[in-house]
């Protein structure tokens, strides 16, 4: 049998899985006939995992051993923004992993977000064999364009945990813009406008005969459906503290429901006016009588709650165009993707701002997945494809972020502009700062601004061995190479010598080679019970029998949810949740967003009576509740030395020889060095463009010298305590971190 | 695509060649003409278009394929082009981008203001007759500033369309405005 590789749409709320042969594409349904799976992974009592729409039920039932939207989290730092976000509303434990990683606690196993998304790439595959009935072993996944590389790595990390061959990480809109333009020979420049569950995408695309050419991509990674869900959720929650005086975001069950009406009613109003949301029995009065929450959401009420999240997309579609050079009418498409962009709301934003009318031919769920398999396709070799494609082998695709490296005085060099197109390589030449440095620390930033710890940091590494010589006479080249995987590795070495002095950092996907050997060699992923085999055995799939929507939508499912919340008592619950596994499986054909009859339409229709019951269970959004638990604190030890050096490296300093990456002891004359040192940095203090220009001229910027960062003395030194203040935010704000779990 | 001993005697020359030659293009080329010539380059020289070569001639090939994105990312722009071009014509055959993005916006900057002091003096006099309307000085100042600065670009353009201005003018309206006397 020919070799197949399949493209995986791992979303935030909802993955698919497609496969192109020859000139067809089609999305494999899963065992229920849904063609989207819902990328939540639930962990039972028994030691099984389920991943999919069964496992969202869950979410209600189990909150704490469910984990949705994992890819918000995965490649990130657990420092980041959004990992502190998540702490606050995710009812299970996301607790420190080694380098800053991110681990969630489930029982008494932790679990890596490369593995958990590896159990949605798992079932994914597991979908596609049992369609295509033979091994799947290659696949192309797609990611948001603006994913950094951390983000990548991980994601990586996941397909191979998954048991899969990564032929290649594709941005998500440069999928579409290939599902798009498939087999229709067009030459038209675009915009893929991608609202997803958790992501802002908008890349403009230059489609040719045989060539996608990627003008520009923008993004804003902290943007999406999910955002629209927490609006509806904190509406709902302040009326109810207003009316009732009790806070539902404490209860972590109630939370979750309110979380899923949200999410429900957000989806009603993509084809109805309004969605009436009901949730009965949401909590107890001081009496013991059950409070519930009844509220009508109109169109024009949702729109006030989101519509600046809406107007946040638009700006950054400004700067995407500008960055294409391009103004919208000189777009000949506006392509869709991601199920928020079904909401009226969004469509008529996106008519008006690009003065035309989107395109509404493509489903914006599998979109994506189905230009994942066309590149697949093309990649293990299949001429039709490519052909129908049009040479669809060929995308000319950018890096969506610009690439920095930090210097004095807390800036931070770019090394290559966003939107470079990929693959490039590109060396700028630093120097010392100090006399006689010894060692440099080089710091790796993704983002637009000219300040390091406004960007995102990647990484980081110790660069030693080289001459050692007055300040300014040492040469460092660094040299930035990012492949066509848009993967991005860092190369420093002393321009002199050249040899030996080499060092190349490749990026942290919060899992070391040794930790991702581990993984494969426990596979917990096996443990995914595939809904595929296993639900037929138990109630033979209920066959696709393709109802009236809206109607069976509430049928069912007062089944496994609606019994549930009467006893708010948290802990007797997730005692109930495994008892029923399967329960809500049966339910689940009808809420599936695509029926394979009427796939388009028949996205949301729940019932506007019925909306709001928690059983429900369709897309999900983030994480929510609150875990009263402190998870970092004794994480903080470890978590230092890896950010940034200085303090516990001092400590470390007598036994510097030895040690991998400690900063030199501080040397005697080294303060008074260090004085000058500051004063004498040229882009430190530059601020006017000539004055930049000529610096960059001599391609020249000073790396920070670790010296520095040792002898920092913000009482005497005013120059100097700037620049160390820059170089700790780090480690301030992780002790701020810190402190608020505490 | 290309074959394996292509790429290995690509290789060897590649840092050789120049942007033009790498993208086998003409050096005064039209701006149009650097999309097509970068397409058509991929096409013989993108990895994912030479699925049959492995090892050291993927990785040779791989080389290669960087140099023409940056190829591309300088020629596709007006002003890096330009400050490649400089470069080039003094015998360096590959720019940093970050140093193209430098000089194109110091170029600008230059244009804009000028670079000698009298270019600057009458390119700001220029400038400030045509705030009062006064097209006939602003073209005497312009000239002048161009005696100082011929290559100006940004003095050019403003000539150009002083000089358009001039001829599209009704004749009264060459001279200085009647109100400001």
């Amino acid at each position: 049998m020919a070799e197949v590789a399949v493209g995986i749409d791992l979303g935030t709320s909802n993955s698919c899985v497609s496969i192109a042969k020859g000139r067809k594409v089609d999305v494999l349904a899963n065992g229920y006939g849904e063609r989207i799976t819902a990328s939540v992974v639930a962990f039972k009592e028994d030691g099984s995992v389920q991943v999919g729409n069964t496992a969202r039920a869950n979410l209600i039932l189990d909150p704490h051993n469910t984990i949705a939207s994992a890819k918000r989290l995965i490649g990130r730092y657990s420092f980041s923004e959004e990992v502190k976000k998540a702490r606050a509303i995710c009812a299970y434990k996301i607790l420190d992993g080694p380098g800053h990683s991110v681990r969630i606690q489930i029982r008494d196993e932790l679990y890596s977000l490369p593995e958990i998304s590896a159990m949605v790439l798992k079932e994914m595959k597991s979908i596609a064999e049992a369609k295509l009935g033979q091994p799947v072993t290659k696949a192309v996944i797609t990611v948001p364009a603006y994913f950094n590389d951390n983000q990548r790595q991980a994601t990586k990390d996941a397909g191979k945990i998954a048991g899969l061959e990564v032929l290649r990480l594709l941005n998500e809109p440069t999928a579409a813009a290939l599902a798009y333009g498939f087999g229709k020979g067009l030459t038209q420049k675009v915009a893929v406008y991608d609202f997803g569950g958790g992501t802002f995408d908008i890349s403009i695309l230059e489609i040719g005969k045989d060539v996608f050419e990627v003008l520009a991509t923008c993004g804003d990674t902290y943007l999406g459906g999910d955002d629209f869900d927490d609006r509806v959720i904190d509406l709902l929650a302040d009326e109810f503290v207003a009316k009732h005086g009790t806070n539902l975001r404490s209860d972590v069950y109630a939370l979750e429901k309110l979380k899923v009406a949200s999410e429900a009613a957000k989806r009603t109003l993509s084809v109805e006016e309004q969605a009436e949301i009901r949730i009965p029995d949401i909590a107890r009065d001081a009496q013991g009588v059950a409070l519930s929450i009844e509220h009508t959401l109109t169109a024009a009420e949702f729109e006030r709650l989101v519509g600046d999240l809406v107007m946040r997309t638009f700006k950054v579609c400004d700067e995407a165009l500008q960055q294409a050079g391009l103004v919208a009418r000189d777009l000949d498409g506006v392509i869709l993707v991601g199920g928020p962009t079904r909401l009226p709301l969004i469509r008529n934003a996106v008519r008006s701002y690009f003065q035309q009318e989107p395109r509404t031919d493509v489903d914006p769920d599998e979109v994506v997945a189905m230009g994942a398999a066309i590149h697949a396709a093309a990649l293990v070799g299949d001429v039709v494809t490519e052909e129908a494609a049009g040479g669809g082998a060929f995308l000319l695709d950018v890096t969506p972020l610009s690439l920095r490296i930090g210097v004095a005085g807390g800036l931070a060099e770019s090394v290559i502009e966003r939107n470079t197109p990929v693959p490039i390589e590109q060396t700028r030449t630093f120097t010392t700062t100090q006399d006689n440095q010894e060692r440099v620390q080089i710091r790796v930033h993704q983002g637009e601004s000219r300040k390091a710890d406004e960007n995102e940091l990647l990484g980081q590494f110790e660069f030693t061995g080289f001459k050692r010589a007055p300040r300014g006479q040492v040469r460092i080249d660094v040299t930035f190479e990012i492949n066509a995987d848009g993967i991005l590795s860092v190369t420093a070495k002393d321009k002199e010598t050249g040899k030996a002095a080499s060092t190349t950092l490749s990026f942290s996907s919060g899992l070391s080679d040794g930790e991702l050997d581990q993984i494969l060699e426990a596979d917990r992923t096996s443990r995914v019970q595939t809904e595929v085999s296993e639900d037929e055995e138990i109630a033979p799939a209920p066959p696709i029998a393709p109802k009236p929507a809206p109607v069976a939508t509430k049928a069912p499912s007062p089944a496994p949810a609606a019994p549930k919340p009467a006893s708010p008592a948290p802990r007797a619950k997730p005692k109930a949740a495994p008892s029923e596994p399967r329960v809500p499986a049966t339910p689940k054909p009808a809420p599936a967003p695509t029926p394979p009859a009427a796939k388009a339409p028949a996205v949301i229709a729940i019932a506007p009576e019925e909306a709001a019951e928690p059983a429900i269970v369709e897309d999900t959004g983030t994480g929510l509740l609150v875990d009263g638990e402190g998870d970092s604190s004794l994480e903080l030890e470890t978590t230092q030395p890896r950010m940034v050096s200085p303090a516990p490296a001092r400590a470390a300093s007598p036994a510097h020889a030895a040690k991998p990456a400690p900063a030199p002891p501080a040397k005697p004359a080294a303060a008074a060095a260090a004085e000058e040192a500051s004063a004498d940095e040229p882009l430190d203090l530059v601020e006017d463009l000539d004055a930049l220009a000529e610096a960059a001229l001599v391609d020249e910027a000073d790396l920070e010298g670790i010296e520095i960062e040792a002898n920092r003395d913000p009482a005497q030194k005013p120059d100097l305590a700037g620049n160390a203040e820059s170089l700790f935010d780090h480690g301030a704000d992780l002790s701020r971190y810190h402190n608020d779990d505490e | 695509m290309i074959t394996a001993a292509e790429v290995r005697a690509l290789v060897k020359l590649v840092d050789e060649l120049d942007y033009y030659q790498l993208l086998e293009l003409q050096r005064g080329a039209p701006a149009s003409g650097v999309k097509q010539a970068y397409y058509a380059t991929s096409r013989k020289l993108h990895p994912d278009a030479n699925r049959h070569l492995e090892g050291a001639d993927r990785e040779a090939l791989g080389r290669i394929a960087k140099r023409v994105s940056e190829a591309y990312q300088v020629l596709r722009d007006q002003r890096r082009r330009q400050a490649y071009d400089a470069q080039l014509s003094a015998g360096t055959n590959r720019i940093p981008l970050a140093e193209a993005d430098a000089r194109a916006d110091k170029q600008a900057l230059d244009d804009y203001l000028g670079k000698t002091p009298n270019g600057r003096r009458f390119f700001g006099l220029a400038r400030a007759d045509l705030d009062r309307g006064d097209l006939a000085s602003a073209a005497r100042n312009l000239k002048m500033a161009l005696t100082f600065e011929p290559t100006n670009e940004g003095f050019k353009k403003k000539a150009e369309e002083v000089r358009l201005a001039l001829r599209n003018a009704p004749p009264g309206h060459v001279g200085p405005p009647p109100i400001g006397r």
